[in-house]
């Protein structure tokens, strides 16, 4: 069984981030911001997992920019990405492709994000590369 | 007689950090009006061009030591071996990576380096003309449960001593002299649920030396719950203590320590920490020929109280060394 820390300390899913994604005046999808709930930032390559649900339903990955100071990255990047630092102050923006976008109002934004402890084995674990995971998942309804 | 510097780990305000309510710069004149000569920060947690330093981040914590009076002293650097998603980092790898490191605490100023354990003792080795090259004393991390004479510290303590470089060498944290309990731990459990005479039972078996899966069978025999477990986690890992602490181990690596790392979890009013006896460390350090800090280094951080915590800290350490 995986040996799972979850440090508390910010909201993952940031208040007040909802909006739509304008490209030339058109609805071309929404974005919000996410923070890393954790006491020390990661480089993007620890990022496990990093799936959404609005309303209860999936987004597709496919669909899902993660986007970090002026850079752009698909999910399928994460893994690779080494040397990618994500600062523990900063917010990132989840930018999702859906045409006319959401309608507007409330939605449930769930973000699950995992990420590998790069320093900290699994207690007692006898594998190579057996680390802890930081669960830092969040939810919360935000209004666009 | 040693030379001790009083600094503070900004690390004791993760908390307030993370959460916005204190920025860099409000860590760092904290610091300083709670009367600390100089500050370590860790690179993951607070350098924002992490893992390098860019000319304008140097500038701004140049600006900020000047208006406050603080020095800049020691750079906390992580081994992250699991970086990659598809294997551990090698031995050379870490070592390059250790190399990084040590040139941005250069850059930054720094006289000393916190490095991580998984940092190996050769690599560490291999590391010594680089540190002496950029002017950076590395310290290896003592932290709780190993202590100064644990096996693989003595294994650090053996290359040290072949390398003949002063500038490698260890970096202890005061944790792994505690001989009490963890009271924000103690406390958390008892609020729920762990029932007080299990707590008890787990620090005497504990203090007993009883090997840790003969006394987890033998709460759990004793209806142990949830709570009481988790405590003994701690009990057998991070916060251990022991009846004896290794004063002795201490007094022997003396010689090659780099800094310490003053960790606290809880002082009261009478400014005495919950279960670090510094009354007891302290003079060992004081008698000896050390010259460099003591960083505080405050960690119960979901409790709010770093503030409080850390001036409470820096009383303590004024009053025990008479300063």
């Amino acid at each position: 069984m995986a040996f799972m820390l979850k440090l508390p300390f910010v909201d993952v899913v940031s208040d007040g981030s909802l909006k739509h994604t304008y490209v030339n005046g058109k609805k071309l999808g929404y974005e919000f911001q996410i923070r890393l709930s954790n006491y020390r930032g990661h480089y993007l390559s620890c990022l496990k997992e990093l799936s959404i649900k609005v309303d209860d339903e999936a987004v597709n990955p496919d669909d899902i920019a993660f986007c970090l100071r002026d850079k752009e990255f698909t999910i399928k990047q994460l893994p690779s990405l080494v040397s990618e630092f994500w600062n523990l102050i900063e917010p990132a923006t989840i930018k999702v492709y859906l045409p006319d976008s959401l309608k507007d109002g409330a939605h449930e934004i769930e973000v699950t994000m995992q990420l590998r402890i790069p320093y900290m084995a699994t207690p007692g674990s006898k594998h190579s590369h057996d680390y802890a995971t930081l669960d830092s998942s969040g939810h919360k309804v935000l209004t666009i | 007689m040693g030379n001790i510097k009083l600094g503070v780990s900004l690390y004791s305000f993760t908390d307030e950090y993370v959460k916005g309510k204190l920025s860099l710069e409000d860590c760092i004149r904290t610091a300083a009006e709670y009367g600390a000569d100089g500050f370590e920060l860790v690179g993951t947690q607070m350098l924002s061009s992490y893992p390098y330093v860019t000319d304008r981040v140097l500038s701004e914590f140049k600006t900020m030591t000047n208006a406050y009076g603080i020095d800049f002293v020691s750079y906390g650097a992580n081994t992250d071996r699991g970086v990659r998603s598809d294997r551990d980092l090698t031995e050379e790898e870490m070592l390059q990576s250790a190399i990084i490191d040590v040139k941005t605490a250069g850059k930054l100023g720094c006289k000393v380096m916190r490095a991580q354990y998984l940092l190996s003792p050769s690599a560490l080795a291999k590391l010594a003309p680089y540190a002496e090259s950029y002017g950076v004393k590395v310290g290896i991390e003592i932290h709780n449960p190993e202590t100064p004479t644990s096996p693989i510290m003595q294994s650090y303590l053996e290359v040290i001593e072949q390398s003949g470089s002063k500038f490698i060498g260890f970096t202890p944290d005061f944790g792994c002299f505690a001989t009490r309990p963890n009271k924000p731990h103690w406390d958390s459990a008892l609020q729920n649920g762990a029932p007080l005479e299990l707590l008890e039972m787990a620090a005497q078996l504990r203090y007993e030396g009883v090997p840790r899966e003969e006394g987890r069978q033998r709460l759990l025999d004793a209806g142990a719950n949830g709570a009481v477990m988790g405590a003994f986690q701690g009990m057998y890992g991070f916060v251990t203590f022991y009846k004896e602490p290794d004063l002795e181990g201490l007094k022997k690596i003396m010689p090659y320590v780099v800094h310490f790392h003053g960790k606290f979890h809880y002082l009261d009013e009478k400014l005495e920490e919950a279960s670090i006896p510094y009354k007891d460390i302290l003079p060992i350090i004081a008698e000896s020929d050390f010259d460099g800090y003591i960083m505080a280094e405050y960690e119960d951080h979901i409790s709010g109280r770093a503030l409080e915590m850390t001036e409470r800290f820096l009383r303590m350490e004024q009053k025990l060394l008479s300063k």
